[in-house]
């Protein structure tokens, strides 16, 4: 199967080194703390944030940080196929999981003692790189709450098929059997925060893919600033300022 | 809002009559803002639709897969309605904690459905005992703010009212498959579902959720209202005028039947607007 053309072209039409249409939109649920939507291609997926607010169980309470309590689920319709079991199998507590510890890593959880962050990742469509998705998501939702950060996450995926390096894989591209490398950073710091790999690549090839990763997650963390600040932009204006 | 709160001022023993002619706005409308988006909210679902009023987004996708009907009725297909309420939608979701109102609300949606008489199973038949369709109707609830069967039965009506069903063909083996766009396959046979791609519905049903407060009436409650005022009355109506459901679920008020018939006058309405506005959204889809 070829997944790049002898033209230099992808099965969506894109260059290897492009990555899908970006959209992001903050505030979608009026009853969260913090929320937004974050689109890559057509991967859709919604984050909100509740908190801080008190610990519902008092015995996992810890008196010098916050709790980060994280969960990702998928609809039933959001992928090829209806789902049966959308949260609560291995995938989606694994992924829980990882969002959670990424998120963690960011937060100035020691800011916000005794206290609770939900944040709560739903997938509304999956067309690969949805774990992406849902980091960028957090990050605008936790944002949009207010809660204090060392600096924005920013997740992009990345991939190696007929020997080229691609940018941000779609689902045709990965479930190819080809690696895929899913990096996080901190863009302002450069720290990476997140970096997962599946299947097999040589290590040389590692930094290139790494690196395309790298410039995949600037990108998105230059457009998250933009939407950031045009929300400010936004509440000022509201307020009269 | 803007609604100043005069109704206050006044004596708490005025008539619900007065009160609806003296204070339409608060009898009426709460929200400002009303939209639907049947517009393949979800593009890879077979139907699909994005309702808000007010501040209560409802997203609702019909996925398709085909069955075996059953042996009582080889003609018929099979509609599968779950309501869902996740964690996103409000502070008192918990996860492993499913809101008290889920299944409710659940329950609700496939009864209003299958006693509305909207859907005809008979359209979902592919082969008359081999083969029906199996449709799954997921409703997500994305932002709860009050008046949830509202929303959620006109975001399944408005996925209902998009819904196309997918191309399909019999294969050599006597199976059915989807058919792709591109012509890879041989078709043996082409069910009657591929002239009639659409769903006919028939009389479509429109719901509006009241509380009763003392003597008054509060059309279309936030949820704010109805953490304080406990007792609601959900009316459905179809666009024939039909009564299919009334649901008062207790509560401290104990209504006379003159608030009853208030508050069906008041859904009455509110059906001829929704359905013109439904109306509307899918005729502009057609465009």
């Amino acid at each position: 199967m070829e997944y790049v053309s002898p033209e230099g072209l992808r099965l969506d039409g894109r260059r290897p080194m492009e990555m899908r249409q970006i959209r992001a939109e903050i505030g979608a649920v009026s009853k969260a703390d913090g929320s937004a939507i974050f689109e890559m291609g057509n991967t859709k997926v919604i984050a909100a944030v509740y908190g801080p607010r008190e610990v519902q169980n008092r015995s996992q309470q810890i008196s010098s940080h916050a709790l980060v309590r994280c969960e990702y689920s998928m609809a039933n319709f959001s992928a090829g196929d209806r789902m049966r079991k959308p949260k609560g199998d291995r995938r989606s507590t694994e992924i829980s999981l990882v969002i959670r510890q990424t998120m963690e890593a960011c937060i100035l959880t020691h800011l916000l003692p005794r206290s609770q962050i939900d944040i709560y990742v739903q997938v509304l469509q999956a067309d690969g790189g949805t774990r992406s998705a849902c980091i960028n998501a957090a990050t605008l939702a936790l944002a949009d709450a207010g809660i204090p950060m060392r600096d924005l996450v920013t997740s992009c995926s990345a991939g190696y098929l007929n020997s080229t390096p691609l940018l941000d894989l779609n689902y045709g591209e990965d479930s190819a059997g080809g690696p895929d490398v899913t990096l996080g950073i901190l863009p302002k710091l450069d720290k990476v925060t997140l970096l997962q790999m599946d299947s097999k690549l040589p290590i040389d090839l590692l930094e290139n893919v790494m690196q395309l990763a790298i410039e995949g997650c600037k990108a998105i963390a230059n457009y998250i600033r933009e939407i950031l600040l045009e929300n400010t932009n936004q509440l000022e204006y509201r307020r009269g300022v | 809002m803007g609604v100043p709160n005069a109704s206050e001022d006044l004596s708490s023993e005025m008539e619900v009559d007065a009160f609806r002619q003296l204070f339409p706005l608060r009898f009426f409308e709460r929200h400002l803002a009303e939209s639907i988006r049947p517009d393949g909210a979800v593009a890879s679902a077979n139907g699909s639709a994005l309702v808000k009023i007010g501040s209560t987004t409802m997203l609702t996708a019909i996925k398709m897969e085909v069955m075996t009907p059953s042996f009582e009725s080889p003609d018929e297909g099979c509609l599968a309605i779950d309501f869902h309420m996740p964690p996103i939608c409000s502070p008192i979701v918990r996860p492993g904690r499913p809101a008290e109102a889920s299944p409710v609300v659940s329950k609700q949606l496939s009864d209003t459905i299958s006693s509305s008489r909207m859907i005809d199973l008979k359209e979902l038949s592919l082969v008359s005992g081999k083969a029906a369709w199996m449709a799954y109707l997921d409703v997500y609830c994305l932002d709860a703010d009050g008046a949830l069967f509202d929303t959620a039965l006109l975001s399944a009506v408005a996925a209902l009212s998009h819904l196309q069903f997918p191309a399909v063909a019999m294969n050599d083996d006597g199976k059915i498959v989807l058919v792709s766009d591109e012509d890879g396959q041989k078709r043996a046979q082409e069910p009657v579902n591929k002239e009639k791609r659409k769903l006919t519905l028939k009389s479509i049903p429109f719901s509006l959720t009241c509380i009763l407060h003392k003597n008054y009436i509060l059309a279309d409650p936030t949820a704010e209202e109805e953490s304080i005022m406990e007792t609601h009355v959900t009316i459905v109506l179809d666009t024939s005028g039909q009564l299919i459901s009334l649901y008062k679920p207790g509560g401290p008020v104990l209504a006379y039947t003159s608030a009853i018939q208030d508050c069906v006058a008041i859904t009455r309405q509110r059906v001829k607007e929704l359905k013109s506005f439904l109306d509307n959204e899918n005729s502009a889809m057609e465009v």
